[in-house]
């Protein structure tokens, strides 16, 4: 056999695996002490039940709201659609702190449902803290994005199905079985197991909206040993359980779910015979209500920062609006590129290898990267750099880094099966036509992959856009993002200028979400 | 949008390499994001301080005075800080445990502090006694104590701070241990039922509590003077309590990796002078460490004055913190 050059697949995934584990390693050798095994006390121990708990109903919440929703706008066009779908991206990358206020303005003690109620006749206090708040504030955030995927992923049923879907006059429970449940059990359980590690990561609106430390995750006890008793050690073992549940969760979901494959056919977009159906009709308008009724007020609840707009928007606003956009934008292309590399050595391993099971380590690393806290993988890699590099200049080269990375299980999402179905379609014909390299990428790779690109960029640069944790370490007067500003403001009392800042934020990832629609929305 | 893209790089690249082509020595002080902020001192201080220092300040910052100390631990002896200007002195014993602080040598005397100041690694710039701010249009009849707050079963509701990541949130663990000694874990489980949430930071928590949330938050006697002077509003007040008030004192260092160890010096004795102290009031709301002749500002004239401040030392706290921290959780977590 003749010596080949590695899949960049492989260098990218072993680059990973190597900043990870390098990471890792130099917090627990910070003290030049061995690293002691921590010992699981009570506290973590329900910690860990309440997080599962937590994140399993959450979960499970995005997921009931999010697929009716995806059916209900596949079947439907109306006006204001795409401004719907743009919405729907933009509603996942809410800064959580502003997710936090704007659930409050709506379900809070002095919010909108309340006044309404008190106006009914209704008295009498009510609280959301607790499981109410963590929930809706989860399913606000996410079951977008899992509409949105969902959505992306019923797009892809190929138009002879529709054709003889529609000749053989099938009733709407047949189009379900036979063409929409492939599609939904080959994305599902993979987005489900994406969101149940962010809602079991999830931080500042568990502490926030939960009502007591009882309701905490893991990451909590992670910030305090990183930022209070400076503990790396510590910090670095809470995330190895962190990473080990994870992985556990993912590889029982890879077990007992074979994706299956698609056969090779045309696509293109078709109306769906089943939109003529009267009862789903009924639904349909159901379920945009009730998703109306949950999303909007919240979203709407934002625009309270219009009156302020103009008090922040200054030289500052300025500088720091470029640099968010720069590192977002160097972001989303550092995440483009590792997902689309680990995305196609995964399917070279499955389709030309025939090696499933290697391939689905490449399936892991993203959510391997997910299950980390970003905050203590890059306290690791600054570690490392720290004799070479000032710390000034670290900043900039981690900070679009550790976004890109954290951005890359998200998007992953997005192109991994893309890439199959491309490869499980056009692979033998391109590989019988001789086809390879740029021309395989560009002629069997491009045409599916363009709109979940553009998608996938844009939620990567907005993910970017709204991001806190690394910012944290970082920023200063020299390198500062929106999110920092907004932080900045809302620590010396300036209330109002946050809200504007964070409607700004929100604005900024809209527009993002809409371009990246328009832009790859052009016919398939 | 490609080349505007580039263009734009490349103008930051440029902007970056010109600010480190400059002649003046530069001091670089690290401080949290909202004290160099647009509202924050750290531009008039700059000015005040590159008036009479033939140098240049650069402030660096963290997001709050917690991730300083992270911040100076990850860099170790390859700090760029020369001055660490922020920590709160609950966090000063773990500071000094780095070993990256040198001796002031500055005359600490003539201050507002309702304590001594002995330390030699850190000088205090200002201070405030931590309170329950209320709006007094909707409490008008506040707890007169921290004990009636904690036994009144049908007392107002209270937003806090989580005390494992935030400084009033530990102030206030602190405190309680003040008033109620071994007894303190009860006293979090009677008061439980109305606290509404322990959140991340101070800014969630009072913005929550201006949003209508709860009817008292965990905050400082000085955070009324800001709606007052600002907002013109003067329904919010701070309860002043029979027991006392726990102190909050903010302290700058310099490092004994610094390279401008004049400069820092310079600083440091510049911190407890007119220039910087009077940029403190109505920027960071706290009280100035060392007040002008004229005596404590006018903005803080309507001010509560605790009349007991309660402490415990620097070394207490690093001894007790983690013991505290799990009485806690175990009162508030069942």
């Amino acid at each position: 056999m003749r010596l080949t050059l590695p899949h960049p697949g492989s260098l990218v995934a072993l680059a990973i695996a190597a900043l990870v584990i390098g990471g890792f390693s130099a917090l627990l050798m910070i003290d030049g002490e061995k690293p002691s095994l921590l010992a699981i006390g009570p506290y973590l121990t329900r910690v860990l039940i309440f997080s599962t708990t937590q994140a399993a109903l959450s979960t499970l919440l995005s997921i009931l709201l999010g697929v009716p929703l995806a059916f209900a706008l596949a079947r439907r066009r109306f006006i204001g659609r795409e401004f719907v779908l743009s919405a729907l991206g933009a509603v996942m990358v809410t800064p959580t702190i502003v997710t936090v206020f704007a659930v409050l303005a709506v379900y809070g003690r002095s919010g909108w449902l309340a006044s309404l109620l008190k106006a009914l006749g209704f008295s009498g206090d009510f609280s959301i803290f607790g499981y109410p708040g963590i929930l809706i504030a989860h399913v606000f955030l996410n079951a977008p994005f899992i509409a949105r995927l969902t959505l992306d992923a019923l797009d892809t049923v190929p138009a002879e199905q529709w054709r003889l879907a529609q000749s053989l006059g099938f009733s709407p429970r047949q189009i379900f079985r036979h063409l929409d449940w492939p599609v939904l059990h080959a994305e599902l359980p993979g987005a489900a197991v994406l969101l149940f590690l962010v809602h079991f990561k999830s931080f500042a609106i568990v502490l926030a909206l939960g009502g007591g430390p009882s309701r905490a995750t893991l990451e909590v006890a992670i910030y305090e040993a990183l930022h209070v008793d400076l503990d790396f050690g510590r910090a670095a073992w809470l995330a190895l359980i962190q990473v080990a549940i994870c992985l556990a969760l993912t590889l029982t979901v890879n077990r007992l779910w074979t994706r299956p494959p698609v056969s090779h056919t045309l696509r293109s977009t078709i109306l769906r015979p089943d939109a003529a159906d009267r009862r789903l009709y009924i639904l349909d308008i159901g379920i945009l209500s009730a998703s109306l009724l949950l999303i909007a007020p919240p979203f709407l609840s934002l625009l309270a920062g219009l009156s302020h707009v103009a008090s922040v928007l200054d030289a500052d606003f300025a500088k720091a609006l470029v640099t968010s956009v720069v590192i977002a934008g160097l972001a989303a292309c550092i995440a483009c590129i590792l997902s689309l590399a680990l995305a196609s050595a995964a399917r070279r391993l499955r389709l030309e290898m025939r090696l499933p099971r290697a391939a689905e380590i490449y399936d892991l690393l993203p959510n391997v990267l997910l299950a980390i806290p970003p905050f203590a993988l890059t306290a690791g890699l600054f570690l490392i750099v720290r004799p070479f590099i000032e710390p000034s200049s670290a900043g900039l080269i981690l900070l679009p880094l550790m976004n890109g990375l954290a951005a890359v299980p998200f998007i992953y999402r997005f192109f991994g099966p893309k890439l199959m179905t491309a490869g499980e379609r056009y692979g033998r014909l391109s590989a019988s036509l001789g086809l390879r390299g740029f021309w395989k990428l560009r002629i069997m790779d491009w045409p599916i992959l363009r709109r979940p690109l553009g998608a996938g960029f844009a939620i990567a640069m907005a993910l970017s856009f709204g991001d806190f944790g690394i910012i944290a370490l970082f920023g200063g007067p020299e390198l500062r993002t929106l999110p920092y500003l907004l932080y900045e403001r809302l620590g010396v009392y300036r209330l109002d200028e946050a809200a504007a800042i964070g409607l700004l934020i929100v604005i900024v990832s809209f527009a993002l979400a809409y371009l990246s629609g328009r832009l790859s929305n052009a016919a398939d | 949008m490609f080349k505007r893209f580039l263009t734009t790089l490349a103008a930051l690249v440029l902007a970056t390499g010109f600010a480190h082509a400059q002649t003046k020595p530069v001091l670089t002080i690290y401080t949290y994001s909202s004290f160099a902020g647009k509202y924050g001192p750290a531009k008039t201080i700059k000015e005040r301080f590159e008036a009479i220092c033939n140098c240049e300040v650069n402030w660096v910052t963290a997001e709050d005075a917690g991730s300083l100390v992270g911040k100076l631990r990850l860099e170790g002896q390859s700090t760029k800080a020369d001055v660490v200007l922020g920590l709160d002195m609950n966090q000063a014993a773990e500071a000094k445990s780095l070993k990256l602080f040198a001796p002031h040598d500055t005359q600490v005397s003539g201050l507002s502090l309702p304590i001594q100041w002995q330390d030699d690694t850190f000088v205090p710039y200002d201070w405030g006694y931590y309170a329950f701010v209320y709006n007094a249009d909707k409490l008008p009849n506040p707890p007169k104590s921290l004990k009636e707050l904690v036994e009144n079963p049908n007392g107002p509701k209270v937003m806090l701070q989580d005390p494992r990541t935030s400084a009033p949130g530990l102030g206030l663990l602190l405190w309680m241990r003040k008033v109620y000694g071994d007894k303190a874990d009860d006293a979090w489980a009677q008061l439980k039922p109305r606290i509404v949430t322990f959140t991340k930071g101070w800014s969630e928590a009072y913005g929550l509590f201006l949003k209508g949330e709860a009817d008292m938050v965990m905050s400082y006697t000085t955070s009324p003077a800001y709606h007052e002077t600002v907002e013109k509003k003067t329904n919010y007040k701070a309860a002043s309590f029979s027991e006392g008030h726990y102190l909050h004192v903010e302290l700058v260092g310099m490092t004994n990796t610094t390279k401008q160890a004049e400069l820092a010096k310079k600083f440091m004795a510049f911190v407890l002078t007119e220039p910087f102290q009077s940029a403190i009031p109505e920027t960071n709301w706290m009280m100035p460490a060392k007040n002008p002749p004229s005596g404590p500002p006018a903005v803080f004239k309507d001010v509560i004055q605790p009349t007991k401040s309660l402490l415990f030392t620097p070394e207490e706290v690093l001894q007790n913190r983690r013991a505290f921290i799990d009485g806690w959780l175990n009162a508030t977590s069942r």
